[in-house]
């Protein structure tokens, strides 16, 4: 809890500007401070010697970085008495460093800089190596020994234009520390106001507060179980390059967020858009390049380091803000947020419980009019039938090599697989429509444990005892607004989004009958215990074969299905079936884990 | 027998000392993907299997040690050869299936499986007769377990005691890859319109472990390291090998590839397997290490090369790989130079 606080890196500062109209009055003021700056319009970007932050001048920028990280760019060139390729060297190693993630040395010395690469430069057409030339010389401070003594005096012009310079600094110097101070106070009000929302019993006044009060306090109770689910591995293994590889390369996921988002310009236009769980930055990229104002992108994995130099690389360092920390504890440089942008969805839609964050920010955040991308989601289910799979799968342990090994199987029938099947396994319908269907706007984390109701009917020829087991899997829909009626719990994302084409409606399906996504669908494999009893059931008339004028009768599934939040897995989730046939009470049930 | 000591009590206790996500891995069907993988591997467990059962004269009655026995499928194999009796040792969890699997098909008694480290278990037996292990990895030796059979081969392998297998080569090719090699590393520079570079740089320092087609290879392979088993020692593992590549057509070289063979000389009728671009699919696959360059070669032109291997100082498990490549031509516009880093972590 006292990193943000400890920790001014926070992007506040150069945040171009705010839409938050909070208790810290001066707040547009401070924030507005580098716009005002930047008189000219050819003004040059520096990027900051310890962050992405993005400066006008050298002068600000080297301020900024000994006010803030304490790194005196100036003194330690004169120290070393460096010259221009010493200046440069000395550029090159703090952003190698800052770069690599590595400390600075306490005291940068001679030895550091050594070393020839570090006149490469770690930046394309950095600037600041280009005004190098501009900054005050060394003799200004007097403190430049070596040429002072060589040298013996100064011209008196000099001096004059030195001392302007100084004064110059000085001024922006207390400038900065003003605005820093700002700054401090601006987040000790925001946490002072949301540790009211959390801990006191409904101590906040308005309605929002109290809101994020409650949400606050059901993920209160989750904590204890977060720490037992280690959950900095959750976020280190979204830290390399293959995960990202793939989601990116996922055209089912990626296009639609992208599609949505250009295909809708409008609506991003001058918004300023929260990004969670931002990955390489390409949510954010899509927003800033679709015209919104601001983009605050947020991510706890060390992926965030690749996102913010994407984002510099594509200059877009001016309108996107990368954050790095869980979205419930780092401190936004806005108080709020006309969109949240976010790809939360795990396997089976809610595995990785990643949307109770969505949720969190969306209390915290979202202006009362904003809008949430992607807005609806619905879970589906359908029973399968594929007995090349379950030969593949389960029969193989029973014979390798010549020898049993069904202990391999244990977890089988008791983890949910995330596996893609093709559309002939699928045996009987969904047509009931989605078993769980979540607004965004209103969803509360209540409604992410369910107990619903479900139903099948098999199709023609399939009888109940042929179910090999159950396919879950998830629709998303982009909705232009949050007042949208038209997606219904019936709405499969294929329909809703080609009912008016070409405007921007858009909506993607996990399901298998469409092209596969990383998502997979899962699997739920039904136990030789109740293949057994649906065999019975069906001998036994339960779903007896009807023969009507020589035709058989489809055969129903109906009953319940129940997301559970996984014991022991924070991240995971439970599925219960019960089942029954032909509208008979559930007389099966199983339950599979997600994790 | 001290092997046996670890019953179910110990080995429960042991199970909850794990770290919880290992606990996890254990319990999930899903986590043991890789194990079904390496069986269904029908190369790699048929080659072991003819090794070991159609030299049952080399098995009887022999004390046998298997190295990162996994699902135990080799020890069964060598109980079925004749063996005395088997020890499994694997530091994974998944030694508790193999004990499971060992009592289903009635071989409990012949196999003595050990959870733990091989530098750090004790052996129910001073020395053993044979000793079996898969224990390659990637581009042979990332995340291998070399290190640990040679230690074993060294601490408990009788005088005139027998390896399964007992020699490795690595092999290299250049190959003509220039659709893949943009749909990997091409598609950074363009990800949705935006310049991805700093990602393509991470991209292209690391081999890429996937299938070649055969008719990509444009040049003749060349072994680039041969492993006896009963000589080489750890030292051996880090290695720098010049080699020539002699084109066998005009074509370009985006890549080099590498694989690997393996043989089981102690076998009556020798068994080996490869793992290269001409023949059947295993898990292994091969690796592609992408040139900066794109060579443009003329039938019978060489390229000359060289590969050195390291394990990483901070990560031993992790391979710091450098290739150097030159190609000198009558036609200064063909010729190249260049010099790659890789990592394999």
């Amino acid at each position: 809890m006292t990193a943000p606080t400890r920790d001014p890196r926070d992007d506040a500062l150069s945040s171009p500007s705010s839409t938050g109209t909070d208790s810290v009055s001066d707040e547009g003021e401070w924030l507005d401070a580098d716009n005002q700056d930047g008189e000219d319009e050819d003004a040059v970007a520096i990027i900051s010697l310890v962050d992405d932050r993005v400066f006008g001048d050298a002068l600000s920028m080297i301020a900024y970085c000994k006010e803030s990280h304490g790194l005196d760019f100036l003194a330690i060139r004169d120290r070393l008495g460096l010259d221009f390729h010493g200046s440069v060297k000395l550029i090159n190693f703090i952003r190698q460093r800052v770069h690599e993630g590595a400390a600075l040395p306490a005291q940068i010395e001679l030895k550091d800089l050594e070393d020839d690469r570090y006149l490469k430069p770690v930046l394309d057409d950095d600037a600041l190596i280009l005004c190098l030339d501009d900054l005050p010389e060394p003799a200004a401070a007097g403190a430049g020994a070596k040429e002072g003594e060589e040298d013996g005096g100064v011209p008196p012009p000099k001096v004059d234009v030195l001392l302007q310079k100084n004064a110059e600094l000085q001024a922006q110097l207390e400038q900065l520390a003003k605005q820093f101070n700002n700054y401090r106070l601006a987040v000790q009000t925001t946490l002072d106001q949301r540790w009211e929302a959390t801990d006191g019993p409904a101590a906040g006044g308005d309605a929002k507060s109290a809101a994020a009060g409650e949400v606050k306090k059901a993920a209160t109770v989750e904590a204890p179980k977060e720490k037992a689910d280690d959950s900095a591995y959750y976020f280190e293994s979204y830290a390399h390059n293959d995960i990202h590889e793939v989601m990116l390369k996922d055209a089912v996921r990626t296009d639609a967020y992208r599609d949505f988002i250009y295909q809708n310009k409008h609506l991003f236009a001058g918004k300023v858009v929260l990004d969670i769980g931002c990955g390489t930055g390409i949510l954010s990229m899509f927003c800033a390049r679709a015209g919104a104002k601001q983009v605050i992108a947020v991510d706890n994995s060390n992926i965030i380091d690749k996102a913010r130099e994407n984002i510099f690389h594509n200059g877009l360092g001016s309108v996107i803000t990368t954050v790095k920390g869980k979205i419930e504890e780092v401190v936004l440089p806005v108080q709020q947020v006309d969109i949240i942008v976010s790809e939360w969805m795990g396997y089976c839609l809610l595995y990785e419980a990643m949307l109770p964050s969505v949720i969190w920010a969306r209390d915290r955040y979202l202006a009362p009019q904003g809008l949430l991308v992607p807005s609806h989601a619905s879970i589906w289910m359908a029973p399968v039938a594929d007995q090349e799979y379950v030969a593949d799968h389960i029969n193989f342990w029973r014979d390798v090599y010549g020898f049993d090994m069904k202990p391999m199987m244990t977890g089988i029938y008791t983890d949910a697989r995330p596996t893609v099947l093709p559309a002939s396994s699928v045996c009987g319908s969904s047509k009931g429509g989605a078993f769980r269907f979540l607004d965004l706007h209103t969803t509360t984390v209540e409604d992410l444990v369910f107990d619903a109701p479900w139903a099948s009917t098999l199709n023609e020829g399939v009888d109940a005892a042929d179910v090999d087991g159950f396919l879950v899997w998830f629709d998303c829909f982009f909705a232009q607004s949050r007042d949208d009626k038209t997606v219904l719990p019936t709405s499969t994302a294929l329909e809703w989004a080609s009912q008016k084409k070409d405007d921007g409606l858009v909506a993607f399906t996990t399901g298998p009958f469409s092209t596969e996504t990383h998502w997979r669908q899962g699997l739920l494999l039904v136990d030789e215990k109740n293949k057994k009893k649906q065999a019975k059931a069906v001998a036994g008339g339960a779903a007896a074969v009807v023969v009507e004028g020589g035709e058989k009768k489809p055969q129903q599934i109906s009953g319940r299905i129940q997301f559970i939040t996984s014991e022991g897995h924070a991240r995971g989730v439970d599925i219960k079936v019960t089942w029954g046939l032909d509208g008979s009470d559930p007389k099966l049930d199983q339950t599979w884990l997600l994790h | 027998m001290s092997g046996d000591k670890m019953d179910i009590e110990t080995a429960e206790q042991r199970l909850k000392a794990l770290e919880h996500s290992e606990q996890h891995y254990f319990n999930s069907y899903n986590h043991h993907g890789i194990h079904e993988e390496m069986l269904k591997d029908e190369v790699r467990t048929r080659s072991y299997m003819n090794a070991i059962v159609q030299n049952k004269h080399l098995f009887k009655d022999k004390i046998v040690l298997d190295v990162g026995c996994g699902t135990g499928i080799l020890s069964m194999f060598a109980v079925k050869a004749g063996a005395k009796h088997v020890i499994g040792v694997d530091m994974s969890t998944i030694i508790f299936k193999a004990r499971e699997i060992a009592e289903v098909n009635g071989l409990s008694d012949k196999i003595t499986f050990i959870q733990g480290k091989m530098e750090e278990i004790e052996m129910p037996f001073p020395k053993v007769d044979i000793i079996i292990s898969e224990w390659m990895g990637y581009f042979l030796l990332y995340e291998s377990m070399l290190d640990t059979v040679l230690y074993a081969r060294d601490k408990y392998l009788n005088k005139d005691g027998l390896i399964f297998p007992d020699k490795a080569t690595i092999f290299v090719a250049g190959i003509e890859d220039g659709d893949y090699k943009e749909e990997k590393i091409g598609f950074w520079d363009n990800v949705y319109g935006f310049d991805y570079s700093p990602l393509k740089e991470t991209a292209l320092s690391e081999p890429l472990v996937d299938t070649v087609d055969l008719k990509a290879v444009v040049t003749d392979p060349t072994p680039v390291l041969t492993l006896d088993l009963y000589k080489c020692t750890t030292a051996d593992l880090a290695f720098s090998c010049p080699f020539d590549l002699t084109a066998r057509r005009d074509d370009f070289i985006h890549a080099l590839v590498a694989w690997f063979d393996i043989e089981f000389t102690a076998c009556h009728k020798p068994i080996r397997f490869s793992t290269g671009p001409h023949t059947k699919y295993t898990h292994w696959k091969q690796t592609v290490f992408y040139l900066k360059d794109m060579l443009t070669v003329q039938q019978g032109e060489k390229v000359e090369c060289s590969l050195h291997n390291r394990p990483n100082e901070k990560n031993k498990r992790d391979l710091d790989i450098k290739v150097q490549y030159r190609l000198e031509t009558q036609d200064p516009t063909r010729t190249a130079e260049g010099t790659c880093l890789y990592k394999m972590c």
